[in-house]
């Protein structure tokens, strides 16, 4: 289920956009299921239709999700549109993003694998 | 022909004796969706509103409401504009019946169905005075009022002030879900944050009685960064980081918000000295404060 935090580091959009991926990802979204309408989430988050409308749209480009028309909107199934060069060189440019960001704060190697493990848990437990 | 625009103004300034409210002040409103006008205490807000509605007059400049010179606007023109004001000002001693029942009879396009339908979320009863209702029924009162009159365009202004939690989610609830509707226009002026990411299309940021900025909210908060430095000697000013809009010393470390920067302002940061530089998130509640307590070292648009 998405939540919306007000005062949350990332506007509304981001955190639909955000929470819709992370559950594609989980498997707590399977593909074929179907989405609240873009007026049935925005009235259960209290939120501008408009915005939700937005992010199902950002979504859909991504080619996560896909609106049939007049059914509804439902998870897609996985397709990888990008080459496995190109998902890897995105792949490398995050991990280096990151090793320069945590570099500086003095952490022992061993610390920073445990936190990136603890984070991709998530998605191991769903591979498994 | 219907204008593109709900509030176009050109030019437009007030004076009150030598304090200026409003500077040379132009900016255009499409039709369509929720605006959320914000601003510091004293930004011309109001004073806009009032130009605009005809009650005041402007030093210079012209304005015009949907698609109507300001000074010129008819009864029929000022039906079509709904209005929902902070204090609720509602006659006290009248019956909530009595004074729907009058509001319905000033209003042709009234509509019983969406009056219904928002004091649905407000418990209030016809025979009840307006002197007994709590803050946030008399809220409910009057945006049931205004939606039911069916208005192009919709201006509240500071609607939620004073309501509890409850109150305050279900006149959200009613001003998106009964009042939002194709080609409406609704115009919301608020201090609080929480609300503004919650219903805003666009944000009008007016600042010093100009329009800061006009954007979509996920588009304002991707131009606004915030670094944590450290090692910035006390020497290097604040003047020379780029797109600077805020600075904060935190224990040692300088806190800095900037406006349209990229990644290699970490560069330029370690070049003026910091020995480490971490870029965080940037919510939109801090991105707006910085915005508008930014100082005169910052770039004004």
């Amino acid at each position: 289920m998405i939540q919306i935090t007000t005062g949350d580091s990332r506007p509304v959009f981001q955190q639909i956009v955000d929470g819709f991926r992370m559950q594609v990802a989980t498997g707590e979204l399977l593909p074929g299921t179907k989405l609240p309408s873009t007026r049935g989430l925005a009235m259960q988050l209290t939120v501008n239709p408009n915005t939700v409308a937005k992010a199902y749209s950002a979504l859909t480009a991504e080619g996560l999700i896909e609106s049939r028309q007049g059914v509804g909107v439902f998870v897609c199934e996985p397709r990888q549109q990008l080459s496995y060069e190109e998902r890897r060189r995105r792949l490398d440019t995050a991990i280096q993003q990151l090793v320069t960001t945590v570099i500086t704060l003095g952490f022992e190697p061993d610390e920073i694998l445990d936190a990136l493990e603890k984070e991709l848990a998530p998605l191991l437990r769903k591979s498994s | 022909m219907m204008s593109d625009y709900v509030i176009e103004t050109s030019a437009l300034s007030k004076t009150f004796g030598r304090k200026q409210a409003l500077r040379d002040l132009t900016m255009s409103l499409p039709r369509g969706g929720v605006h959320a006008v914000i601003g510091s205490n004293g930004a011309g807000k109001s004073t806009l509103f009032r130009i605009l509605l005809g009650i005041l007059s402007p030093s210079s400049g012209s304005s015009r409401i949907l698609g109507v010179e300001s000074s010129q606007l008819t009864p029929e023109v000022r039906g079509r504009i709904g209005l929902v004001h902070e204090e609720h000002t509602l006659p006290a001693w009248m019956k909530v019946r009595d004074l729907v029942a009058l509001n319905r009879r000033l209003y042709p396009q009234w509509d019983d169905d969406v009056h219904r339908e928002v004091m649905g979320h407000f418990d209030v009863h016809g025979d009840q005075k307006i002197s007994e209702l709590s803050r946030g029924e008399r809220a409910g009162t009057s945006l049931a009022m205004a939606l039911a009159q069916g208005p192009e365009l919709l201006i509240l202004d500071e609607p939620t002030l004073g309501l509890d939690v409850v109150a305050k989610q279900a006149f959200l609830q009613s001003l998106l879900f009964v009042g939002g509707q194709e080609g409406r226009t609704i115009v919301y002026c608020s201090h609080q944050m929480d609300e503004i990411e919650r219903v805003a299309d666009n944000l009008v940021i007016l600042e010093r009685g100009e329009v800061a900025c006009l954007a979509a909210p996920e588009d304002f908060c991707e131009r606004v960064s915030y670094w944590v430095t450290e090692g910035l000697s006390p020497r290097v000013a604040n003047g020379s980081i780029p797109g600077l809009l805020q600075a904060r010393e935190i224990e040692g470390q300088r806190h800095l918000v900037v406006l349209d920067q990229g990644d290699d302002l970490g560069e330029r940061l370690r070049g003026l000295g910091a020995v480490s530089v971490q870029r965080l998130p940037v919510g939109l509640d801090r991105a707006v404060n910085a915005y508008l307590t930014r100082g005169h070292h910052a770039p004004r648009r």
